[in-house]
């Protein structure tokens, strides 16, 4: 599979998730190179692994009859130019898909290619507001808080990576490509889980709830050294049975609390006297405890914890990029995966910009000439 | 499109709650025949067909009912695997095991068959048994503390994200197996751990704490560098819980927004440059505070939209399902559902065209599809099954 990305932040990662799996992902950046290497060294090199780099310019004239030499070999393109830009270009799939029926041309914006709100600036935050994730999480007396890192992103990128697959399928059977307009609000409002299904059956909307989630399913209490997020309601005898062997149930013997409509109720009180008897241990402790009675308690790890962690080192989900450099880590995240018939590529450095330049326009038929009169002009 | 794209593709689905079902579901919306394992002894609470969470997520399946505890229900469960593409799973490794239906087991009946086995921790030691949600995750990939990064209290993140992310990287995985297998004609058994997909959500973060010495910085700095050096801010509005988000990355958006607000404080020299900006944030931010709280969210946003300025309103579940982008693109759409009557729940950002979706149907009532299965498919005759309806294989 050869796959040209054209993406910032909202579609690197997408392109990334099939370089992973062994597809040729080719990187195509302005001569200046991706600005987030600059801004975002670490974000740009976690998301472009395995991934060739070649500058060049599409706007350019010289630029866009490269370009399209690499599209007609390319079965995906993904990008995430404002609604628009690429119709202006010549370059939308309305013409791509003239060189190349079979391209698999995947756009990813803030808020899709059609609807009010097309022309709209976006970026994660905006996303995420517009998508309704920020509005449950945080405390609540406090403003709503967006997740860490960019995970609308993440997430369109994900859909992508699976319409990708679709595609292709509809490809076998038809001879096809297609166009794939993907919102980067609309997926962050396809994660919302059991928020829409309330509203939509309840006409409930859903609060944030500071440390605690899901209806009082989970909620994070604190420990000797940190907290952890521990399940109550769920498995109320057994915790209670445990906290009165220890003389920490104090008030929660009495007759009333028995009800399940009065735990609801006086939710609070409830996390506060578990809270008293949590505090007696580590997290490690609780984690422990927890899991051997199978409830789904964890600890709250920071990511330096979570580089530490045994389960994540038995399944070597860590790896070692190819090039070492000298302010940046070896170690390396993997994939979430593991395939009986299939072994993925060693996970590889992301490129330096322009790396692979030459030697794709060399594939292409592109004179040595050609190459330096085109490196002079800037267009690559 | 006369066939949609994943016709003639079958799915032995005993996924449940939501991070299987997502992937089931993503596969039935494009066609396959999925058909969902229940029992009526496994069908209670959010497993309950009747409820809208269930129908939400489990739409164009089909549901029969084995009680796999029983070995003649698992005899049924190989004949079945024998005619089917793709079997997925997300109990504890331990379950499937002990019912004798391994990767190695089924690909007996199945040489070329997909199987999807979606974990907590990934079917290895020392975590094997441990049982984990989205929320569990959440905790464990350094999520939570990242964003209660401040806060004296970790905050949980007040939605399953993680489990739709589990579903999506199941999907991924499941179409690049029958890719793989359209083009060599094997097989798969895919492994996936809910724990290590959610931590790929932080692979930045990650490579951030492993870095040593030079360059690495605290997870605040982090939060800024992934912010690429503009700012953003959460602001209050006019009204009750009313929220907009405004994030400036350069300087001509912030003369635009200059321009919008219309103060002249934020002229000043103290923020007259991206450095200065950030040095002075929390004034900053009070002096763009006093201007969001006179004016509705939706007026802000839309004054700073029309100006070239990156604005968000904050929606709640209220103003998703009123929202006229996602009304204009269709993207909720309506299934009528034999008890709950019209339901409704999100397409996903998948929009392939309308062909899809016209034949979409709500989710299944309990063994709706026994006879199809048993009968049709199977060619069970009717003696036989009410034998197994008695016996309790089947129920």
């Amino acid at each position: 599979m050869l796959v040209l990305d054209l993406a910032d932040e909202q579609g690197s990662f997408c392109s990334k998730l099939l370089a992973d799996l062994g597809a040729r992902v080719i990187k195509v950046e302005k001569p200046e190179g991706d600005p987030s290497r600059k801004t975002a060294p670490l974000p740009f090199s976690y998301r472009n692994t395995n991934k060739l780099s070649i500058t060049l310019d599409p706007e350019r004239r010289e630029g866009r009859r490269i370009f399209r030499k690499l599209v007609k070999k390319a079965d995906v393109l993904i990008e995430t130019f404002q609604t628009g830009h690429l119709r202006k270009l010549r370059l939308s799939f309305g013409f791509l898909k003239r060189i190349n029926p079979a391209l698999i041309h995947v756009s990813i914006t803030g808020f899709g290619q059609t609807g009010p709100r097309r022309h709209y600036r976006s970026c994660d935050t905006i996303a995420s507001a517009f998508g309704g994730q920020m509005y449950v999480s945080g405390s609540p007396s406090g403003p709503p808080v967006k997740p860490f890192g960019q995970q609308s992103c993440y997430t369109v990128s994900l859909f992508g990576a699976v319409a990708i697959f679709l595609a292709l399928r509809e490809r076998r059977l038809t001879g096809k490509g297609r166009h794939i307009d993907l919102s980067a609000q609309e997926a962050v409002a396809s994660t919302l889980d059991h928020v829409m299904v309330d509203y939509f059956y309840n006409k409930t909307i859903t609060r944030r709830q500071g440390n605690v989630y899901g209806n009082k399913g989970f909620c994070i209490l604190p420990c000797k050294d940190g907290f952890i997020q521990i399940t109550i309601l769920q498995n109320w005898e057994t915790l209670l049975e445990l906290m009165t062997s220890e003389e920490k149930a104090e008030d929660l013997l009495e007759e009333k609390w028995k009800q399940q409509s009065c735990r609801e109720e006086h939710f609070d009180h409830i996390m506060e006297v578990v809270g008293h008897w949590t505090k007696n241990y580590t997290r490690a402790e609780l984690f422990e405890l927890g899991q051997a009675m199978r409830f789904p308690w964890a600890p709250i790890y920071s990511p330096e914890e979570v580089l530490n962690s045994p389960q994540l080192a038995a399944r070597q989900f860590f790896g070692q990029t190819e090039r070492p450099g000298k302010s940046s880590s070896n170690i390396f995240p993997g994939l979430p995966y593991k395939f009986s018939s299939f072994s993925p590529p060693p996970p590889k450095a992301a490129p330096s910009q322009g790396e692979h330049t030459r030697q794709i326009l060399e594939e292409l038929g592109v004179s040595s000439k050609r190459i330096e009169d085109l490196l002079k002009m800037k267009v690559i | 499109m006369d066939k949609p794209i994943l016709g003639g593709i079958r799915v032995l689905d005993f996924t449940w709650i939501l991070a299987g079902p997502y992937a089931t579901r993503v596969l039935a919306d494009f066609g396959a025949g999925v058909i969902k394992i229940q029992s009526k002894k496994t069908a209670q609470d959010v497993e309950q067909n009747n409820t809208g969470y269930f129908n939400t997520w489990n739409r164009n399946k089909r549901s029969v009912t084995l009680n796999l505890g029983h070995p003649e229900a698992r005899e049924i469960l190989l004949k079945l695997a024998a005619i089917s593409d793709v079997v997925v799973e997300s109990f504890s490794p331990r379950v499937m095991t002990n019912w004798g239906l391994t990767y190695d087991r089924l690909r007996k009946v199945k040489p070329d068959l997909v199987m999807a086995s979606l974990s907590a921790m990934g079917q290895a030691e020392p975590w094997k048994d441990f049982v984990g949600y989205g929320a569990t995750f959440h905790a464990l990939s350094g999520l939570t503390s990242a964003m209660s990064c401040g806060l004296d209290v970790p905050i949980c993140l007040g939605h399953a994200y993680g489990d739709t992310i589990v579903g999506l990287y199941a999907a991924l995985a499941i179409l690049a197996a029958l890719e793989h297998r359209d083009k060599t004609g094997k097989g798969q058994y895919i492994d996936l751990s809910g724990y290590e997909a959610v931590c790929t959500l932080l692979g930045p973060a990650l490579l951030e704490a492993a870095m040593e010495g030079e360059g690495k910085g605290g997870l605040s700095d982090m939060l800024i560098k992934e912010g690429q050096g503009g700012f953003e801010g959460c602001y209050r509005c006019l009204g009750d819980d009313r929220w907009c988000v405004i994030a400036i990355f350069n300087e001509e958006e912030w003369r635009a927004f200059c321009g919008v607000v219309d103060q002249p404080e934020l002229e000043g020299e103290k923020f007259s440059t991206v450095v200065k900006r950030k040095e002075n944030q929390s004034e900053l931010d009070d002096v763009i505070s006093r201007w969001t709280m006179s004016h509705t969210a939706e007026r802000i946003v839309e004054s700073l939209q029309k100006a070239g300025v990156p604005a968000g309103i904050v929606q709640n579940a209220k103003d998703l399902a009123r929202d006229e982008q996602l009304a204009a693109r269709r993207f909720f759409i309506p299934l009528e559902h034999p008890v709950l009557g019209k339901t409704i729940s999100d397409r996903t950002p998948l929009a392939f065209g309308r062909q899809e979706i016209k034949d979409w149907k709500a989710g299944p009532l309990l063994g709706e599809d026994n006879d199809y299965v048993f009968s049709e498919l199977l060619g069970l005759s009717e003696a036989e099954i009410r034998s197994y309806v008695e016996k309790g294989v089947v129920g």
